[in-house]
């Protein structure tokens, strides 16, 4: 359990609150690059850590993501006009140029300079690894751009996609660090999921349902291990990343891809679940990124013309009653994405931790909460620079490894732990 | 890759060729999900306990544990009972051994170590990297044979060494279901507080 107080730290994340001023110590995920996907291509309105503002991309190439309303009379820039390096408010024509200075104000004599003294709130964008980041926090504190390894690798080796999660931030991310659910919500899919199955890995999942857990600090983050018996007095380990505040990272199976995700909160009451695939040293087949394309794996179907889950809240997931009888899923809802998903926005908006109850197999979620408020406070307090803005924080692999029992994962697997460019995951 | 009519607030564009009409319903036919889980909804939830206080164990396994077992000893708790296995870190006593000489309460006497776990939820064992852990053993004995759920927390620190936590880690993991390794002392009362201890 969390006390309200402590509930409402990390759940909120608006402008001014201590948990938003944890998010914007950090580069995040904005939009895909494909949403802005050529000069002068229409402006997207994007909404993050509870701010309205709008991304575009001028007729030079430049990148701007700034305040969604016209200084003037409050309208709406997502209506202007992408023209001429710049965005012009169609109301009045205002126009706007990347940075949000005001550049032209059609109405006032241009010798007044009265167009000098507009400018709207924007924050950076930059383009890198088919993501569109930005950092929200104060200029003077701005980290060096980040290093994940999934935005290195060539654009052929890697596939990302985004989906609205209609809850907040915190149980969405929860549910990435909780091992312990594989075993019943996703049970089913691992051994038919076209991007999950025919891994060696697999058998030992099966074959022990009742792994043991060990949760370690790491210097960005936490280092999830489960283990499970393997062959021989040895351990199967599968051993997650999660790097503050919203990384993860799920261990990888045989030969498929590395997946993972953020989650970047949109509002108090949703967020933005972003999904990754790569592999560092291939590039991805057709037939997985068709997969991926298709919503399987940790990708999910759209409704047409949005990033909303095509199973969604307003369809009941599309919950098949039979298809779960039969075992076919457990929960009655296709896919891993939305399996995850659809219990997590069950709990409401922002779930109520003053009533839960905790096992000892949630110890990764207690001690990431407890880093996370640790980090609130030194930021709040002494305004120390959070764990995982540094971008060695960000050079991780999660790893699935078979080790004998008298080792330490964390010693063992230290390579395996680290993005190392080139080289193969460690995988079973 | 984007459709020409721009984005459509924070839900973005993307491309799909599935037929809206299959998977929207009409406004009017508000799915039963989505009016429960909304944020209106949420007072209704039935205001009761939902769980009876948990019986959680603490046991020290060494001297630098017990200090901080001590301490935590102090703060209320939902009925959190707090031991030290610390003498008993070393070698089993030779001659005469016993379940009942392995546990003492923070005031010094003696525990039936059995009984202590016959009446637990949860026993967290507390070890310091690098000290012996080997009490672990005969507490998880006890544990396994009771079917009693064990966490181990391994307090690491920054002057813990590879090889210490290496060997306190070899001592507790056949006998904890969990194992956390922290570096803050501070998270051993997170953890009890999160469990409800």
């Amino acid at each position: 359990m969390l006390r309200k107080e402590q509930n409402d730290l990390l759940t909120q994340t608006g402008p001014g609150t201590p948990g938003g001023k944890l998010f914007r110590s950090y580069w995040l995920p904005a939009l895909l690059a494909e949403e802005l996907p050529g000069n002068d291509s229409p402006p997207v309105r994007v909404k993050l850590l509870s701010e309205r503002l709008l991304a575009f991309r001028d007729s030079e190439g430049r990148l701007g993501l700034i305040d969604e309303f016209c200084a003037h009379r409050g309208v709406s820039l997502w209506f202007g006009r992408n023209e001429e390096a710049g965005l012009r408010c169609p109301y009045h024509g205002w126009k706007y140029d990347v940075t949000g200075q005001c550049i032209e104000v059609p109405s006032e004599p241009e010798e007044s300079g009265f167009c000098k003294r507009i400018k709207l709130k924007s924050y950076p964008l930059v383009e890198f690894g088919g993501v569109l980041w930005t950092y929200m926090g104060p200029p003077e504190t701005q980290p060096p751009l980040p290093e994940w390894e999934f935005a290195k690798v060539l654009d052929t080796q890697r596939f990302v996609s985004k989906r609205i999660q209609e809850s907040n931030w915190l149980q969405a991310m929860e549910g990435g660090i909780d091992s312990s659910h594989v075993s019943f919500l996703h049970r089913g899919d691992l051994n038919s999921d076209p991007l999950f199955r025919g891994a060696r890995g697999n058998q030992y999942n099966l074959s022990d349902s009742r792994p043991v857990f060990e949760v370690v600090e790491s210097v960005g983050g936490l280092y999830i291990g489960a283990r499970r018996n393997a062959e021989n007095d040895h351990y199967y380990w599968r051993i997650t990343q999660w790097v503050m505040p919203s990384f993860t990272m799920i261990p990888p199976r045989g030969n498929h891809s590395v997946h993972g995700h953020f989650w970047i909160p949109i509002d108090d009451h949703n967020c933005w679940t972003w999904s990754f695939d790569y592999h560092p040293i291939r590039n991805l087949t057709e037939a997985e990124v068709a997969a991926m394309k298709d919503g399987k794996g940790i990708h999910v179907k759209y409704v047409p013309g949005s990033f909303r889950p095509l199973a969604n809240k307003d369809n009941d997931y599309l919950v098949d009653r039979a298809a779960q009888k039969a075992g076919e899923t457990y929960s009655g809802v296709e896919g891993f994405a939305m399996q995850d998903a659809s219990v997590q926005e069950s709990m409401g908006p922002i779930v109520d931790r003053t009533r839960e109850n905790l096992v000892s197999t949630d110890n990764g979620i207690i001690m990431a909460r407890h880093r996370l408020l640790r980090a609130v406070k030194a930021l709040t307090d002494k305004g120390e620079v959070p764990p995982g803005v540094d971008p060695a924080h960000q050079k991780v692999r999660s790893a699935a490894v078979v080790l004998p029992r008298d080792q330490a994962f964390k010693d063992a697997a230290k390579e395996a732990l680290l993005a190392r460019p080139g080289v193969a995951p460690a995988s079973v | 890759m984007k459709d020409d009519k721009g984005s459509t607030g924070i839900e973005g564009t993307h491309p799909s060729s599935v037929d809206p009409s299959s998977v929207l319903r009409p406004p009017w036919s508000v799915s039963e999900s989505a009016r429960m889980a909304s944020d209106a909804e949420a007072r209704f939830r039935i205001d009761a306990p939902n769980a009876k206080p948990k019986r959680v164990k603490v046991i020290a396994l060494d001297r630098p544990s017990e200090a901080v077992v001590k301490h935590l000893a102090r703060k209320p708790w939902n009925g959190a009972a707090f031991f030290t296995a610390s003498a008993f870190a070393g070698e089993p006593p030779a001659g005469s051994f016993s379940m009942q000489g392995w546990l003492s309460d923070l005031a010094g006497r003696t525990k039936d170590l059995i009984d202590v776990v016959d009446t637990a939820d949860l026993v967290v064992m507390v070890a310091t990297a690098g000290e012996s852990a080997q009490a672990a053993a005969l507490i998880g004995e006890a544990c396994s044979l009771k079917r009693i759920t064990t966490t181990g927390l391994i307090l690491g620190g920054a002057s813990a060494t590879d090889e210490m936590l290496s060997k306190t880690l070899s001592q507790m993991r056949p006998w904890s279901l969990m194992l956390v390794i922290a570096s803050a002392v501070d998270y051993i009362e997170d953890m009890l507080i999160a469990l409800r201890a």
